[in-house]
């Protein structure tokens, strides 16, 4: 197991570099004028200053290595910039940011996960009759309904004609009292915060700012969930132990549950690491349409801004992210199926 | 194919199919460039007429039956129009995305050794990044327009393919038949060519033809965000990012403007759905695990 760990680990700083130079390209692409803005550290530094001044000191027109292994020293400081549209720095930004959107994220991933694989193993069980074929339209529908058309239609109905969940984060009252002294920040995740000070009130609004989110991310995912757990359980009900397992003459539902689920589930713990690449696209979407101010409205507004600078960041955050999960979702997979360790 | 027709979902999706085929080659048809541009020889007919001043949407009437959105621009006409966007953005991206795949795919897989291995790591940080995320860093590099969506796509779809094939060709490139060609002195190109791609070739195609819903998807995604096409083009994405402003109707009557939401987010799922339902179909057929 720790040889398996420390093989990916020793994997990690290649893929890092692969992510950073892509990132890299990506920005030369830009002249060395439009790039100041990625190096400057507050917007007092363009007073006094020439442009030809900036590009000279932050080495934009040295030649391309150069640039790069500066540009990575920067990073490792933590410094990505100024940003213009959030009108702060690019890691104070994130750092600000990014707890709504885990928020929003840790609050999907439970309906999502168990609705899904639900979902799917009652359509394996009826397969071919008419529940799973329901379930099937259901599923293939829900494959085609682009996240943002289906969240404006949530957003019209239970917000627009019955007034049930509001966009945004907060209330206005709620916010007025989160942002002053007495309410203490701890995560930065409203639900947790209005709990660790006690306040009851505050958490049900943040609750119900979630819903409508967490109700469109839901759907979208359950269909994707929906299909691999079906065929994943159809591929199991027909192997032999299966059918060893019902000819000892265990219950249908322990042989469902303990023989074909389990196994079942392999496949799908193998494309939870693309579901968090999926997710965190999605994430853009449903707060850009529920105006939930996380880190993927943030990278929106930027991009209408043309921002560069600040999507630039945040996308180098979601390459770093990514690859940390993925090296998560790869020792959780080589926990629950031994033969992976093995190759 | 035969069980692709007996098949009720993977015909309704062939239907559905058909009728937008038909709405994107009879557009100029369906919805003429009205007279006021008549006289106008540089007028692009994708872009959307409006009709009148101000930006409060009108409700369906006679002469425009699924009314006016945001900006007073048609819905109806862009909704036909949008149709040709649709099938250009898809077929072009899946088009060149996949060719790219296939021949940087296919010749790694054929050299192999270090060489694929470079490859494949480059295909692997492509694909560490969430698809509409690198497409959104793309086009505000470059700027707006429905060029750069595309360019933006290519980019960053051809490496699934490529992983495909490379696969398929990996088992091929041991088979005997390719042997006999080596050993009979038949030049790389060929074998590639001639023995090799036509044995694998077609699992790919029709991933991609499975994958034409999702593009589309993500095009109007970007024009949602307004990273898109430029504004006024005809596009579903863009005719729904209008809606957004509309979205809550009036104090009176929430549903107020429903037209401008409902329409092009029909068009939308019904061009994604026809797609995925004959996907869907095919999936079974090919899939010969399920048939137990």
């Amino acid at each position: 197991m720790l040889t398996f760990i420390a093989r990916r680990l020793l994997f990690l700083p290649v893929v890092l570099i692969g992510v950073t130079l892509l990132i890299f390209v990506a920005m030369s692409l830009l002249s060395p004028y439009q790039l100041v803005s990625t190096y400057i550290k507050s917007p007092e530094e363009l007073k006094n200053q020439s442009l030809d001044d900036l590009v000279r000191k932050y080495g934009l027109d040295q030649p391309v290595h150069v640039r790069y292994i500066n540009w990575v020293k920067n990073l490792l400081k933590g410094d990505l910039g100024y940003s213009v549209s959030a009108n702060m720095h690019v890691a104070e930004a994130i750092a600000k940011r990014f707890p709504a959107t885990l928020e929003l994220a840790l609050f999907a991933i439970i309906p999502v996960v168990l609705g899904g694989i639900w979902l799917g193993t009652i359509s394996a069980k009826h397969y071919n009759k008419p529940l799973d074929h329901f379930s099937r339209v259901f599923a293939i529908v829900g494959w085609s309904l682009p996240d943002f058309v289906f969240g404006l239609i949530v957003l019209m109905i239970f917000y627009g004609v019955f007034g049930w969940f509001p966009p945004g984060r907060l209330s206005m009252w709620a916010d007025s009292i989160v942002l002053t002294g007495d309410f203490v920040r701890y995560t930065g995740m409203n639900t947790v915060d209005a709990l660790l000070n006690k306040r009851l009130d505050i958490f049900w609004d943040a609750v119900r700012h979630l819903i409508a989110p967490v109700i469109t991310l839901s759907y979208l995912w359950w269909a994707y969930l929906l299909r691999i757990t079906r065929s994943s359980m159809l591929e199991v009900m027909n192997k032999d132990y299966v059918r060893t397992a019902r000819a000892k003459g265990l219950t249908e539902r322990v042989v469902m549950n303990r023989h074909v689920r389990r196994n079942a589930l392999i496949p799908v713990a193998t494309v939870s690491g693309s579901m968090v690449l999926g997710l965190l696209g999605g994430v853009v979407i449903v707060e850009t349409v529920f105006d939930y101010k996380g880190i993927g409205l943030l990278t929106a507004t930027g991009a209408q801004q043309l921002d560069y600078t600040l999507v630039l960041g945040t996308t180098l955050f979601y390459g770093l992210l990514l690859v940390l999960v993925n090296l998560v979702v790869d020792v959780l997979y080589a926990i629950i199926d031994p033969r992976v360790r093995l190759e | 194919m035969k069980k692709l027709l007996r098949n009720p979902l993977s015909m309704a999706g062939l239907i559905i199919l058909l009728v937008f085929i038909l709405v994107a080659v009879f557009a100029p048809w369906i919805a003429p460039v009205p007279d006021m541009y008549a006289n106008n020889p540089n007028h692009d007919p994708y872009r959307v007429p409006r009709y009148g001043w101000g930006n409060t949407p009108q409700a369906p009437s006679k002469e425009h039956p699924m009314g006016l959105t945001h900006g007073k621009y048609d819905i109806f006409y862009g909704i036909v129009w949008g149709t040709r966007t649709a099938f250009k953005v898809g077929l072009i991206v899946t088009g060149v995305s996949c060719l790219v795949g296939i021949v940087i795919g296919s010749t790694s897989a054929y050299i192999g050794g270090k060489f694929d291995e470079v490859v494949m790591r480059f295909v692997d940080v492509f694909m560490s990044f969430p698809f509409l995320i690198a497409a959104i860093v793309i086009t505000t590099i470059l700027g707006r327009g429905l060029d750069k969506v595309i360019f933006a796509l290519v980019l960053f779809r051809w490496t699934g393919y490529a992983r495909l094939i490379r696969g398929n060709v990996l088992q091929v490139k041991q088979e005997e038949y390719v042997m006999a060609a080596k050993a009979g002195g038949v030049s790389h190109a060929k074998i590639l060519i001639r023995h090799i791609l036509p044995n694998t070739i077609f699992p790919v195609l029709i991933q991609a033809s499975m994958n034409m819903g999702s593009i589309v998807v993500t095009a109007s995604t970007l024009s949602f965000l307004g990273l898109g096409a430029p504004e006024g083009y005809a596009d579903w994405g863009q005719m729904i990012s209008f809606a957004r402003n509309w979205i809550l109707g009036t104090p009176d009557n929430p549903l107020a403007y429903w037209y401008t939401v409902v329409w092009p987010g029909l068009a939308i799922v019904l061009f994604v759905l026809s797609w995925n339902l004959i996907g869907d179909a095919f999936r079974d057929i090919m899939d010969p695990r399920i048939q137990g």
